[in-house]
C-alpha cells in the first residue's frame, strides 16, 4: 500500500470521525444560540440517546429504524422537561449559575442510567452492516462513512431551516435580540423551547451513531467535552463553524494519532483550543462577542 | 453563645462525641474487619458491584464455617466512585469508626499508591484490591499491599508464552490506552517479547476514552501483525477494532488481558467476539473441571457471576487466610506478620477458584490460563493449561 493511498485512508477516517463531534458540537450550537446558555450536559444527552436506543432496540424488540426516531424523541423529550421545568425557571439568573444547573443535570443523568442500566458497557445492536466501502481504492469504516453522510446531511437541513424556515428564523431573531423578538410578536420562550428540544434531540441521535461504533457506557459522555473544544474553536453560536471545525479537528486528530502516536492527539487538539482563545476567542465563525463570567 | 453556659456546651460536645463514637465502641472485640474503598459507581462500577458480590460471599462461607479461629469477619465499605480523594476518605472514615480493621480492599492504582505510606504507618492492615499495577508487585516498597493474580506484566508474559507456544517468531501490536493502566506494561512486555523470540511490529497508543479508532486500524493493517494484544480497555473499542479488521480481511487475533475477559461484555457484541482471546488469572462460573468452591458459589448464586466476582473473592479467600495463618501461629495481625503467613501460602488449594494449587512467593500470584470467546456458546473456553510464570 502507497504512502499516499495510506494518507488519503487516514484523512477520510479523520473527516468521518470529526463530522461525528461536528453532530455533537451541532446540539450546543442550537441551545446556545438561542438561548445564550452552554449545557454542559450535551454528552450525557447524548449518552442517554445510547441508552434509549439500546431499550428501544434491545429491550422492547423495535427495528432499530423505529428505535432510532424513538431514541432521538427521548433526547429531545429530555430538553424540553429541563427546558420547561428547570432552565425556563432560571432566567435572569446569572449564567454562571444556569451552566451549573446543566453540570449537575449531567450527573443526574449518569446516575439514572446508572440505576436503570447498571454500569457494564454494552455493544448496541448492529444496524448498519458490516459490509466495507471504498472510494477508489481508499478504505473507509462503513459506520464512520454513515456517520458522516448523516452528519453533513444534518448540518446542511439546520443551515437551510436558519435560513429559510419562519422557526429558524424566529430563532436566529431570539439569538440577536431578545426584546427586539419580542416585539416583533415571536413567542421568545417557545423558542427556547424548540431549541431545547431540537438540540437535545440532535445530541441523543449522535448518541446513537457513535454507541453504534463504540458502545455505550456511563462514561460516554466524556465525549461531550471533545465536542466543547469544536465549538470553541467553530464559534458558539455558528453552525458552519462546528462543521468546519469539527472536520478540522477531526483531521488535525487523525493525522497527529497516526504520524506522531495516539499520545498526541488531546495535546494538538486542546493546543488548538488555547490557540484559538488566544487570537480569536469566540471562535472561527462566531459572533464577536465575549462574556466574561 | 445562645444563652448556653460554657459549662453545658462543653457537656453537649462531650455527649456528641460519645454519640459519634458509638459505633466503635459497640463493635464486637472478636470480630475481624475488611474495610472497602470499593467503586460501587463510576466508570469502574461495573466491576466494584461484582467484587462486592464476591467479598461477601466469600465472608458468609468463611464465617458458617468457624470464621477465622473463632472471629467472624464482617466486611465494612462505601463506594468511591473510582475518585482517589473519595477512596482515600473511605479508608480514613473505616479505620477510625472500625477498631479491629485488620484487612482491605482497594479500587485502584492510584489509591495503593497513595494510601502505601499510610498502610505502612500503621502497620496493622494487609491490603489488596481490583489494581493488577506492576508497580506493586515490589514486596520492598508494598510491604502492606499484594495483588490476587499476576500483575499485568505477568499477564502479558502469559500471553506471550503462549503465542511463542502457538507460533514461534509471531509479530506483534500492542494496543494500548494512554492512561496510567493502559501504558503499565508496555515496555517490560517488549522486551520480554523479544525474549522469547517474537517481534513486536507496532505499538499503537489510543487516547482515553477513544471511540473511533479507524486510524489505529489503518495502522494495525500496515503492519498485519499475527497477534494484536490490547490493553487498557474493557470492551470500546475492541469491538470496532475487529469488525474493521474483519471488514479488511486481516486475520489478527486478538487478545486482551483480565479486565476484558468477563464474558458477558462480549455477549452483547455478537458473532465479531468469536475468537477473542485473553488471559485470565481464575475459572469462569460455568467451568466445568471440577472445581468444589464453584459448586458452591453456583448453589448460593444460580446465576452467572462476572469475573470481578471471582477476583473479590478469591481475595477475599486470600486475605483470610493469611489472617488464619497468622492467628494460629499466636501472633498478632501486623501487616508484617499477615503478609509474612501470605507469602509461606505454598501449592494452595482454591477449591478450583484457580486452577492449580497456587503459592504467593512475593506480591502476586503469577498464574493464569488463556481462555477464548465462544460466541455460540457465549461463554469463554479454555485454550491452554495453566500458565505458572514461576515455574
Amino acid at each position: 500500500m502507497s504512502d499516499l493511498l495510506f494518507f488519503v485512508e487516514v484523512s477520510l477516517a479523520g473527516l468521518g470521525s470529526g463530522a461525528l463531534l461536528s453532530l455533537t458540537a451541532l446540539a450546543f450550537v442550537l441551545i446556545y444560540k438561542a438561548t445564550r446558555v452552554i449545557n454542559l450536559a450535551v454528552g450525557e444527552i447524548l449518552m442517554m440517546g445510547g441508552y434509549f436506543f439500546l431499550a428501544f432496540a434491545a429491550g422492547w424488540g423495535l427495528s432499530p429504524w423505529l428505535a432510532i426516531p424513538a431514541a432521538i424523541a427521548g433526547g429531545a423529550l429530555i430538553g424540553a422537561v429541563v427546558e420547561r421545568g428547570i432552565i425556563r425557571r432560571m432566567l435572569g439568573e446569572s449564567p454562571i449559575s444556569v451552566f451549573m444547573v446543566t453540570v449537575g443535570l449531567g450527573s443526574v443523568l449518569v446516575g439514572i442510567v446508572e440505576l436503570v442500566w447498571g454500569t457494564d458497557p454494552r455493544t448496541l445492536p448492529d444496524f448498519m452492516g458490516t459490509a466495507p466501502v471504498f472510494i477508489g481504492e481508499a478504505y473507509v469504516s462503513r459506520k464512520i462513512a454513515i456517520s458522516f453522510a448523516v452528519a453533513g446531511l444534518v448540518i446542511a437541513v439546520f443551515l437551510a431551516l436558519f435560513r429559510f424556515w419562519r422557526g429558524g428564523v424566529a430563532l436566529r431573531a431570539t439569538a440577536t435580540d431578545q426584546a427586539a423578538a419580542y416585539s416583533c410578536g415571536i413567542n421568545v420562550p417557545g423558542v427556547f423551547s424548540l431549541a431545547w428540544t431540537i438540540g437535545c434531540g440532535t445530541a441523543a441521535g449522535a448518541g446513537v451513531l457513535l454507541g453504534s461504533i463504540g458502545g455505550i457506557a456511563p462514561t460516554m459522555g466524556a465525549f461531550g467535552l471533545s465536542a466543547l473544544v469544536v465549538v470553541i474553536v467553530g464559534g458558539l453560536d455558528s453552525v458552519a463553524g462546528a462543521l468546519v471545525a469539527g472536520l478540522a479537528i477531526g483531521l488535525v486528530e487523525a493525522w497527529t494519532g497516526t504520524y506522531l502516536g495516539g499520545e498526541y492527539k488531546l495535546v494538538f487538539t486542546f493546543g488548538i483550543l488555547i490557540l484559538m482563545l488566544m487570537i480569536r476567542p469566540y471562535g472561527l465563525f462566531g459572533t464577536k462577542e465575549i462574556e466574561r463570567l | 453563645m445562645l444563652g448556653m453556659t460554657k459549662r453545658t456546651f462543653l457537656a453537649l460536645a462531650a455527649s456528641s462525641a460519645l454519640v459519634a463514637a458509638a459505633p466503635a465502641f459497640a463493635q464486637d472485640d472478636g470480630e475481624i474487619v475488611m474495610g472497602g474503598s470499593l467503586p460501587l459507581t463510576g466508570v469502574f462500577g461495573f466491576a466494584g458491584v461484582a467484587i462486592e458480590a464476591g467479598i461477601q460471599d466469600y465472608l458468609k462461607i468463611l464465617n458458617e464455617d468457624g470464621g477465622i479461629a473463632g472471629r467472624k469477619v464482617r466486611l465494612a465499605y462505601e463506594d468511591t466512585g473510582y475518585q482517589v480523594d473519595q477512596s482515600v476518605a473511605v479508608f480514613n472514615k473505616l479505620t477510625s469508626q472500625n477498631r479491629n480493621i485488620h484487612l482491605y480492599y482497594g479500587d485502584s492504582t492510584a489509591f495503593s499508591r497513595t494510601i502505601n505510606p499510610e498502610l505502612q504507618r500503621r502497620g496493622d492492615i494487609l491490603m489488596a484490591g481490583a489494581s493488577f499495577a506492576t508497580e506493586i508487585n515490589d514486596p520492598q516498597n508494598f510491604a502492606s499491599q499484594f495483588i490476587a493474580g499476576p500483575d499485568y506484566t505477568e499477564m502479558f508474559s502469559i500471553l506471550l508464552e503462549y503465542i511463542a507456544r502457538e507460533k514461534p517468531g509471531a509479530k506483534l501490536v500492542f494496543v494500548n490506552s494512554d492512561t496510567e493502566f493502559g501504558r503499565d506494561p508496555i515496555e517490560s512486555s517488549t522486551a520480554r517479547a523479544k525474549e522469547l523470540g517474537l517481534e513486536v511490529v507496532e505499538q499503537i497508543i489510543t487516547p482515553p476514552g477513544a471511540v473511533d479508532v479507524s486510524t489505529e486500524v489503518l495502522k494495525l493493517r500496515r503492519a498485519r501483525p499475527d497477534y494484536a494484544i490490547f490493553h487498557g480497555y474493557i470492551l470500546a473499542p475492541l469491538p470496532e477494532f475487529m469488525t474493521q479488521a474483519k471488514q479488511l480481511g486481516l486475520e489478527t487475533k486478538f487478545m486482551g488481558t483480565f479486565w476484558s475477559m468477563d464474558s458477558s461484555i462480549w455477549d452483547s457484541v455478537g458473532e465479531v467476539a468469536d475468537g477473542f482471546m485473553g488471559v485470565m488469572p481464575y475459572r469462569y462460573y460455568y467451568d466445568e473441571e471440577e472445581a468444589p468452591m464453584l459448586k458452591r458459589i453456583r448453589e448460593m448464586r444460580p446465576t452467572y457471576q462476572t469475573t470481578g466476582y471471582m477476583q473479590g473473592f478469591l481475595t477475599a479467600m486470600l486475605m483470610g487466610e493469611a489472617a488464619r495463618r497468622t492467628l494460629d501461629a499466636g501472633k498478632e495481625l501486623t501487616s508484617q506478620n499477615m503478609k509474612a503467613a501470605l507469602n509461606s501460602i505454598e501449592d494452595f488449594d482454591t477449591g478450583g477458584i484457580v486452577g492449580v494449587p497456587i503459592s504467593i512467593p512475593g506480591n502476586t500470584v503469577p498464574v493464569g490460563r488463556i481462555y477464548q470467546y465462544d460466541a455460540a456458546a457465549k461463554q469463554m473456553k479454555p485454550v491452554s493449561d495453566w500458565i505458572s510464570l514461576k515455574e
